[in-house]
Parts: C-alpha cells; sequence; structure tokens
C-alpha cells in the first residue's frame, strides 16, 4: 500500500520537471477539459491556441508556452493544479478557470505563492477582493446589471420580473440590477432563482406570467436559455425577455430556434464587427471549428491570454511573477475583440457593451 | 498444558503492519515530501487522506452495516459548513471547530436518520438519496446562512490551541493523525463484536432482529457515527483549502466516496483506504494522458470490479489481516485456531 502510494507520487513528480530554455517563457491555464462543463474548457483552449500561435509567430525574443491542466470544474482538482503550477517555478502566471468555485479556491493557493491569475470568466463580487493577484477579463453584473437596468427603463418597462441561475454569478445578476431598477422608478415584480440544468421551466413561467411583469430580465447560460425561451414560446407569452452577455452565444439561436427571436441582450463582443481584429479571430476559429462562430466566452478567453501574454512581454527579459503581476496590473485600453479593455486599481476589466437583438435568427446590434 | 489453551499473543515483530504503517505515515512520507518540498505534493498527499476518512467512514456505514448510502458528501458538506460558519462567524479556530463539525454532521444524521431507519435495501438507498441532495440545496439555497453559491472563504488555517499549524509540514501532520486516530476508531468499531453484529444486520436483518440484536438501533448508530467521521473530514478540508462552496459536496462525490469503498471492497477497512488512495492518486498520476484519463479511471475501475468483484482487499482477506495484524488481545489456541475479536 505504502509503496504504491510512493510509485504513484513518484510517477505525479515526473510532469513537473520540465526542461528550461532560457528564452521560453511558461505559462498556466486551468481549465475544465472533462467533465460537465467540458465545452466551455475546450474551447478556452482553442481561444489559447490561436493567442499563442500568433504571439509566438511574431518574430518576439523569446516564445511562450502554457501547460494546460484539467480542472474537471472540482475545487479539489483546482486546488491541485495550482500548487502545481506554483511549485513550477519557470511558470510566471496563470490563467483560469473557468468556475468562480474552483478560480477562487486556486485563488487562495495563488494568493500566498504571490502568482498573478487571470480568468476570463469568474464573475464572483469577492474573486478580485481575495488579493492583488486575482484579475478578470469579464464585465461583472456591477457594471452590465445598471447597463441593462437603463436600457430596460428607457423602453418604458416598469414592472420587470427577474429570474437567475442559482450560482454565486446568478445573485450577483439579480444583485446588480435591481438597486438601479429601483433607483429609476421601476418595480421588481418577481425575483426567483433556479438551478441550473433545469429541464421544466413551466411553472417558473407561470409564476412569472401572474406578477404580470412587462418584461423578464434573465440570467442564463445558452443552455438553460434555449430551453426556457422554447418554453416561454410553447406557452405563447409575449413579454419581451431580456439577457445578459452570458447568453450571447451561436448556441442559444442553434438550440432555441425562432424561440429565440427577439430575445435582447449584451455583449461585449460581436463576430459581425468588421475590424481586422475581430475578423481574424472569427476566421481562425471557423477554421478549427468546422465553420462555426466563436462565442462571448471564446473570445474573452481569447483576450485574456492576449492581455497575458502582453503583460509577458513587458515584463520580458527576466519576467518574474511579480513583474508580470505589475504589468497586468498597467494594463490599459488593450484593444481586444472584446473592446477595449482597462484594468481598474480593483482589478476589474472595465469593458464597452453593445446592445444585440435576435432577429431573423442572428445578433443583431441595435441602437437602443 | 493442553492443546485447547488459549495464549494472548504479544505485540512486537509478530505484527509488523501497524508498526510499518505508522513509520510510513509519521516519518517515511512526511520525509519524501520534506526532500521534494513541492506544494502540489503535500496537497496530493493531504487530498488522499481526507479521502481515506471519508471512505473509511462510508466503509463503516455501508461496507460493514451494509446500508447502501447515497448521500454520504452531505455529511461531508455540513462538518465543512459548520467549520467555515464558525470560524468566519464566530471566530473559532480549528481545535474548536473540529469536534462540534463531527458532532454537527453526526445531530443532522441522528435527525434524518429517525424517520428513515425502518426502511430496507433500495428503499433506503433512494432515501439517502434524498437527504443528500436536500442538505445540498440548502447550502445551495439559504443564502442567508451559507451565502448560497457564493461559497464561505475560510481565513483561519489549522491551529491547535492557538499555535498555528499552517505550513506544509505541519498541516501534514494535523491531518495525517487526525485521519489516523479517525481511521483506528473506525477499525476499533468494525473489527470487534460490536462490528460482528453490524455485519450480522448485513447479512439478515431479521434473523439478527430475531436473535435479540437491536437492529433498529444499530443501524441509526452506525449511520450518525460515519456522519460524525464524515464531518471532522469537511473541517479539515474547510480549513485546509481556505474557501469552500456547495459544488465540493454534490451527488458525484457521494459517488466518488462509494466508488472508492467499492472497488477497494465492501466491508473491508484496508479496502477502503486503498480505495480512496487509488481514487485520487490515479487521476493525478494520469494526468500526462490529457483529455483520456478519466476514461482509463473508468476503465481501471471496471476492470477491478469485473476481475476482483469483493474488491482489491476484499473482506474475507481483510478480516484475517486484522485479526492477525491489528488485535492487541487476539488469543490463540496452541493448536494454531483463533478466536475473539480484539
Amino acid at each position: 500500500m505504502t509503496m504504491r502510494l510512493f510509485g504513484l507520487l513518484a510517477a505525479a513528480s515526473v510532469g513537473l520537471s520540465g526542461t528550461a530554455f532560457a528564452d521560453t517563457v511558461k505559462l498556466g491555464y486551468q481549465l475544465p477539459l472533462t467533465g460537465e462543463t467540458a465545452q466551455y474548457g475546450q474551447d478556452f483552449r482553442k481561444a489559447a491556441d490561436i493567442a499563442l500561435a500568433e504571439f509566438n509567430k511574431s518574430g518576439k525574443p523569446f516564445t511562450v508556452e502554457i501547460l494546460f491542466e484539467d480542472s474537471r470544474s472540482d475545487a479539489k482538482e483546482g486546488t491541485t493544479i495550482a500548487r502545481k503550477f506554483v511549485d513550477n517555478k519557470e511558470i510566471v502566471g496563470v490563467l483560469g478557470d473557468f468556475t468562480s468555485g474552483v478560480s477562487m479556491a486556486a485563488a487562495q493557493v495563488y494568493k500566498d505563492a504571490g502568482m498573478p491569475q487571470l480568468s476570463q470568466t469568474a464573475s464572483h463580487p469577492d474573486y478580485t477582493k481575495i488579493s492583488k493577484y486575482q484579475f478578470r477579463n469579464i464585465a461583472t453584473q456591477a457594471q452590465e446589471g445598471p447597463y441593462n437596468a437603463k436600457w430596460m427603463l428607457s423602453k418604458g418597462y416598469k414592472n420587470i420580473a427577474i429570474i437567475a441561475e442559482q450560482t454565486d454569478w446568478g445573485q450577483s445578476v439579480g444583485a446588480g440590477f435591481t438597486d438601479t431598477v429601483k433607483a429609476g422608478g421601476g418595480t421588481i415584480v418577481f425575483s426567483e432563482f433556479f438551478n441550473r440544468g433545469l429541464k421544466d421551466y413551466r411553472s417558473l413561467i407561470s409564476k412569472i406570467e401572474r406578477a404580470k411583469p412587462d418584461a423578464i430580465y434573465t440570467g442564463f447560460f445558452y443552455e438553460d436559455g434555449a430551453q426556457f425561451l422554447k418554453q416561454v414560446q410553447q406557452l405563447g407569452i409575449k413579454t419581451p425577455v431580456y439577457s445578459t452577455s452570458a447568453a450571447y452565444s451561436p448556441k442559444l439561436l442553434e438550440l432555441a430556434g425562432d424561440a429565440a427571436e427577439g430575445v435582447h441582450l449584451t455583449s461585449n463582443f460581436l463576430p459581425t464587427d468588421p475590424s481586422a481584429d475581430v475578423q481574424h479571430f472569427v476566421t481562425e476559429w471557423k477554421a478549427k471549428s468546422d465553420g462555426a462562430v466563436p462565442g462571448q466566452f471564446p473570445a474573452q478567453a481569447y483576450d485574456a491570454v492576449r492581455i497575458m501574454l502582453a503583460a509577458v512581454e513587458k515584463a520580458y527579459p527576466n519576467p518574474t511573477r511579480e513583474k508580470v503581476r505589475d504589468a497586468l496590473a498597467e494594463t490599459k485600453d488593450f484593444p481586444g475583440v472584446t473592446g477595449k479593455t482597462t484594468f481598474g486599481p480593483d482589478r476589474e476589466a472595465q469593458k464597452e457593451l453593445v446592445k444585440v437583438e435576435v432577429k431573423g435568427g442572428a445578433f443583431v446590434p441595435v441602437a437602443d | 498444558m493442553n492443546g485447547s489453551e488459549l495464549v494472548p499473543l504479544r505485540g512486537g515483530w509478530s505484527r509488523p503492519v501497524p508498526l510499518l504503517a505508522a513509520l510510513a505515515l509519521f516519518a517515511v512520507l512526511p520525509a519524501v515530501l520534506a526532500g521534494f518540498d513541492r506544494g502540489y505534493l503535500y496537497q496530493i498527499a493531504n487530498l488522499s487522506l481526507i479521502f481515506v476518512l471519508l471512505s473509511a467512514s462510508m466503509h463503516l456505514v455501508t461496507g460493514v452495516a451494509g446500508l447502501l448510502h447515497l448521500g454520504h458528501a452531505a455529511f461531508y458538506g455540513v462538518g465543512a459548513y459548520t467549520a467555515a460558519l464558525l470560524s468566519s462567524k464566530l471566530g473559532l479556530g480549528f481545535t474548536a471547530t473540529l469536534p462540534l463539525s463531527g458532532l454537527t454532521a453526526a445531530l443532522v444524521a441522528f435527525l434524518v436518520a429517525l424517520p428513515t431507519m425502518r426502511l430496507v435495501s433500495i428503499y433506503f438507498a433512494v432515501a439517502t438519496l434524498a437527504i443528500g441532495q436536500m442538505l445540498y440545496l440548502v447550502m445551495l439555497n439559504w443564502v442567508e446562512l451559507t451565502k448560497g453559491p457564493n461559497g464561505i472563504i475560510v481565513t483561519k488555517g489549522l491551529e491547535l490551541f492557538g499555535f498555528s499549524l499552517s505550513g506544509r509540514l505541519p498541516t501534514y501532520y494535523t491531518v495525517a493523525v487526525v485521519v489516523a486516530l479517525c481511521v483506528v476508531a473506525i477499525g476499533r468499531l468494525s473489527h470487534s463484536y460490536y462490528g460482528n453484529t453490524l455485519r450480522s444486520i448485513r447479512e439478515d436483518d431479521q434473523c439478527a432482529d430475531a436473535m435479540g440484536v437491536r437492529t433498529v438501533r444499530l443501524k441509526m448508530e452506525a449511520f450518525t457515527l460515519s456522519a460524525f467521521f464524515a464531518g471532522v473530514a469537511g473541517s479539515l478540508w474547510a480549513h485546509m483549502t481556505g474557501y469552500i462552496s456547495p459544488g465540493d459536496f454534490k451527488f458525484s462525490e457521494s459517488i466518488l466516496i462509494l466508488a472508492m469503498v467499492v472497488v477497494g471492497g465492501l466491508g473491508s477497512l484496508p479496502g477502503a483506504v486503498i480505495g480512496a488512495l487509488l481514487l485520487i492518486l490515479l487521476p493525478e498520476g494520469l494526468r500526462g494522458l490529457g483529455d483520456f484519463r478519466n476514461i482509463m479511471v473508468g476503465l481501471v475501475m471496471f476492470l477491478s470490479i469485473l476481475l476482483l468483484p469483493k474488491g482489491l482487499f476484499g473482506e474475507v482477506s481483510a478480516l484475517d489481516f486484522a485479526r492477525r495484524q491489528w488485535g492487541a488481545a487476539w488469543r490463540r489456541t496452541r493448536g494454531g485456531e483463533g478466536i475473539g475479536w480484539r
């Protein structure tokens, strides 16, 4: 039994000793490559590969290598990976994880080790408060909620119903939005959280309708969103539905079909944006994914990796974890496919948001 | 002197396993860990030990008493949340939260066991499934108390009566001592006349009842005791990682612990320990395989059940092993026949 333990420990430690090249800088990326949320992790790896290949081809005096580790969106695996990355003295910065829970568990390790951590999606309000080493490349609901609230109020909707998934993120969807609605003279007539992966929304929808709202504000990802919208259509309900950038994915249109028609949501990434940067990313992505169009999250991951690479470049030569952290903190107006990104003193990404409506089976930017 | 006289067998080299196990756990392994000095290895060692405790605690209720338990992770969660809430709201340290976590988990288990203990076989399993889900949903949805999906940051690390034990080696030793004590306690419970009584309930509860065994009471005790140890494991996890959220205690964790017990060998304590080590260390060791590692883990589990349906260390050989190597007052006749329990 003991021998078995040693054998496996030794086997596990083999992965730690990499070969060192003076001109290679290493980064870690922890993400769910298997498990229930693997579809997101696989997308992030694809986006990171695109960003990394471009960087290494651009004739910099050094190359960067990213070590990917599968966390399965499991906190125990996430902290183990964090220890592994911290042990590897060559790694100067870490990207990930996908969910806030795993990102925050891993952040406890990175905090003590002084390792800069940049998550493309962790949206928990307290994530960046853990230490000065935590950054994120996602517009938080503290920013998006008030923006959407003003948008809906400007349309004349006074009685609003909110539903959101029962996660840390769903909680922040409700919190950020409600205050602005109330301050603007509106009323929240109904508010409820549902558990992720719910199949039957009909009782929830009837409860919403009983409250007679002018519009429904929703916090869900595309899988739950598609289910919800289909069932809203089946019940013949015409109340306008608004949502957040988390639902902004081509898969929403694919899964919900014409039930998604007329949904309003915000985004900071438009694959139809004619700018060269965006079109380059979309082309590269399509080449790697059988012509599929990238959604919001891969775009955030693509930018997160490029922001990290820019910080490494700034810290070069002899980049250290501390230098990379400082370089990340100085990120200002980084031109990405999700708009310009600046890290505030709270290490939150300030993002520009775009209003979008689903029209004719596509996301179309709208002025109001 | 006749052949049937009972002679107590003394310790020492006739029973080297307890000594070797203690040496490995408290001397060799920490020396190796300190030699490599990698946080990663410490993390894996600590995580393995916590799951050894979870697996051993489930062994008591599922392996020995034969109650298929599908909600064990929820009691692990109750322990972790008790520790996290007591330390973040009342400022209590690990010394206080460790026993309180165990007791709270045991209390919750006792209360939910009251109405379910007369259920048998698959009906009991479904009831524990429901209990696990209910407790998980309480952690997820009682936002005022548990902060719901936001989870709780536990700022206090491991300590003993105010002395900080938060370094790498002290953390390992704390986890190792707590887990070792608990596993020894579980060993004493399952390798004894008490354990035999639980086994009699597993084999035929009506027959045991007819023989005068208080089956309902004993099942309840096994269930409550097992929750106590799971709660202790939860407290270790909460203080060790510094952040917990409901996702750490969902149904899939219960299944993971169940798989550990079954792969190791139902009813076998050494098996439960080996099963836990296997299912924590194997996925880590196979990281090099990338996306295929979970398939490999599944394959190993499948083959081990197919080829060794009684487990890696089956109950019969485990009992024999425990009798020969662990019993301090196990008696043996001069003819070589053994009797009794220690």
